[in-house]
């Protein structure tokens, strides 16, 4: 990161706490700089999905400072995170879909929380989901799709509205090795295109020979980064 | 654009969600169904109480030997107190007709008898429009004070009972419409709980997708406003059929032919509709609260 550029993800002294003795989370210290593709690695019950959450303000820390694209979480106030959550496309290991709704309706939810026109969602909507493949299945509903295809509606949701950053918590957790393929080539494409990523996962074989920086919990410390 | 969007959303979940939403709406229907019975059940005793006190008038009767040409400003004078609608005169002759008749086979007793020993009287009618069982009472002791008047009858029994069956009704209906809503108000609120406790993994990725409160309320509230509108139209209208079917058998009854029944008046069809909607959108807004903190 150049001297002088603000990062994307800040965190500082962070420290997160359930209840008394249940720290999920110690002191930790992280800047991720635009466009940087990180992964977040550790074993289950480290703390990875605390982080996340923390960073989309599904959860506050109980001390420390955290900023992400600019936006101080301590400060947000309850009407400000719908529009922090606009800039940050979470994708995670369970899909999270609607699956009684189709794949257009699931990936256009994003776009019409923004207020788009339905034109612009309709053609919003078709491109992204023709990037991930799924061109001939815009209306399928979700329960009818494969594990792989639903991550990849997923993905298509987290990322139609274009936000600069992505959070992924363990998104190929579920599914075999041709679809985590298929998924971590749409990842370093979009980080292509200038998206900065978090991908936590604690599949050693997704971060083994990577050039990109890997951080590692261990009982909520940050231990390492490679 | 945001009410479109809304609306949309709306009716896309109420198809998505058609058996729970349907389940949702019965239980509106017959918790009010209850409610609206006992409306109408109310409506028609309080009803009957006044018609039955209407039917009650009242029977002046005269002294014996008083000038025939004080009966004409007597009739002036009743007719003339406020709440009397109508005033008849029935003479002496005219009272033995109707004893006669009223004898029948036995009309031999009155062989001898003159047919003026019985006093002359007037009947008294009082105004519907302004009759109530007090306003009677009011017109008899008023008139049982004059000088040329023997006695005056009422159906003194017959008015304090209904008076006090009157009183009986108003707080029944007071107490029983309070409890029936209460119950009402809770069924409906808990069921609304379950279904948006059913949906709140849709919440979840709302406020995950970035969705406002209001984005995530507007449809909720909707649906909410459609099912407080389709329960309480289900419940007035199997009341109504309800009605039609017992008024038509009332008509074909022989006892009960001169029983008129009374729909629920508009004012109580509007106040049952708008309870049932305020009701529904109130639980789920309610309900939704505590998906919509952080």
């Amino acid at each position: 990161m150049r001297e002088g550029d603000t990062p994307a993800i800040r965190l500082k002294g962070v420290s997160k706490r359930f209840g008394p003795g249940n720290l999920a989370l110690v002191d930790i210290d992280l800047e991720i700089a635009k466009g940087e593709f990180v992964f977040l690695t550790g074993p289950s019950g480290s703390g990875k999905s605390t982080l996340l959450r923390l960073l989309f303000c599904a959860e506050r820390p109980t001390t420390g400072e955290v900023s992400v694209d600019e936006m101080n979480i301590d400060t947000l106030s309850g009407a400000q995170i719908p529009l922090l959550r606009r800039k940050v496309g979470v994708i995670f290991q369970d899909f999270k879909l609607l699956y009684n709704y189709t794949v257009f309706e699931n990936v256009a939810l994003a776009l019409e929380v923004i207020g788009l026109r339905p034109d612009q969602v309709k053609k919003r909507v078709k491109q992204v989901v023709e990037g991930v493949g799924l061109g001939t299945k815009l209306n399928r509903k979700a329960i009818q799709l494969s594990g792989g295809e639903q991550q990849r509606v997923a993905i298509a949701r987290a990322v139609v509205n274009r936000p600069p950053i992505i959070l992924a918590d363990e998104p190929t957790g579920n599914l075999d090795r041709k679809r985590t393929g298929e998924v971590m080539m749409l990842m370093e494409e979009l980080n292509a295109r200038g998206a900065t990523i978090l991908f936590a996962t604690h599949d050693e074989r997704l971060y083994q020979n990577t050039h990109r920086r890997v951080l590692r919990l261990k009982n909520g410390k940050l231990e390492s980064a490679k | 654009m945001m009410i479109s969007i809304f609306l949309r959303r709306a009716l896309t979940d109420i198809r998505q969600y058609l058996p729970t939403q349907m389940m949702t709406t019965m239980v509106v229907s017959l918790s009010l169904l209850i409610l609206t019975f006992f409306c109408l059940f109310s409506v028609n005793l309080q009803h009957f109480v006044e018609r039955f006190g209407n039917e009650l008038g009242i029977v002046v009767f005269l002294k014996q030997g008083l000038p025939q040409e004080r009966i004409p400003l007597l009739y002036q004078r009743i007719a003339g107190l406020d709440g009397v609608e109508t005033v008849k005169y029935v003479s002496p002759e005219e009272a033995f007709k109707r004893l006669r008749s009223y004898l029948k086979d036995e009309q031999e007793v009155l062989e001898g008898v003159d047919p003026r020993f019985l006093p002359p009287s007037f009947e008294i009618q009082i105004n519907r429009a302004v009759f109530n069982l007090t306003r009677i009472k009011q017109v008899a002791g008023v008139i049982e004070q004059w000088p040329e008047v023997s006695k005056v009858q009422y159906g003194q029994e017959w008015i304090d009972r209904l008076e006090a069956l009157s009183r009986i009704v108003e707080k029944a209906v007071v107490i029983g419409g309070l409890l029936l809503m209460l119950t009402a108000a809770f069924v409906v609120a808990n069921t609304i709980k379950l279904t948006v406790y059913a949906r709140q993994e849709e919440l979840e990725i709302l406020r995950l997708v970035g969705a406002t409160n209001s984005f995530i309320q507007g449809p909720f509230l909707i649906e909410a406003f459609l099912q407080g509108l389709a329960g309480s139209a289900v419940a007035l209208s199997i009341v109504f059929g309800t009605y039609v079917y017992l008024e038509r058998m009332l008509g074909l009854s022989a006892l009960f032919k001169n029983f008129e029944l009374s729909f629920l008046p508009w004012q109580y069809v509007v106040a049952i509709i708008s309870s049932s909607v305020i009701l529904c959108v109130m639980g789920t807004a309610l309900a939704m609260r505590r998906f919509l903190r952080l």
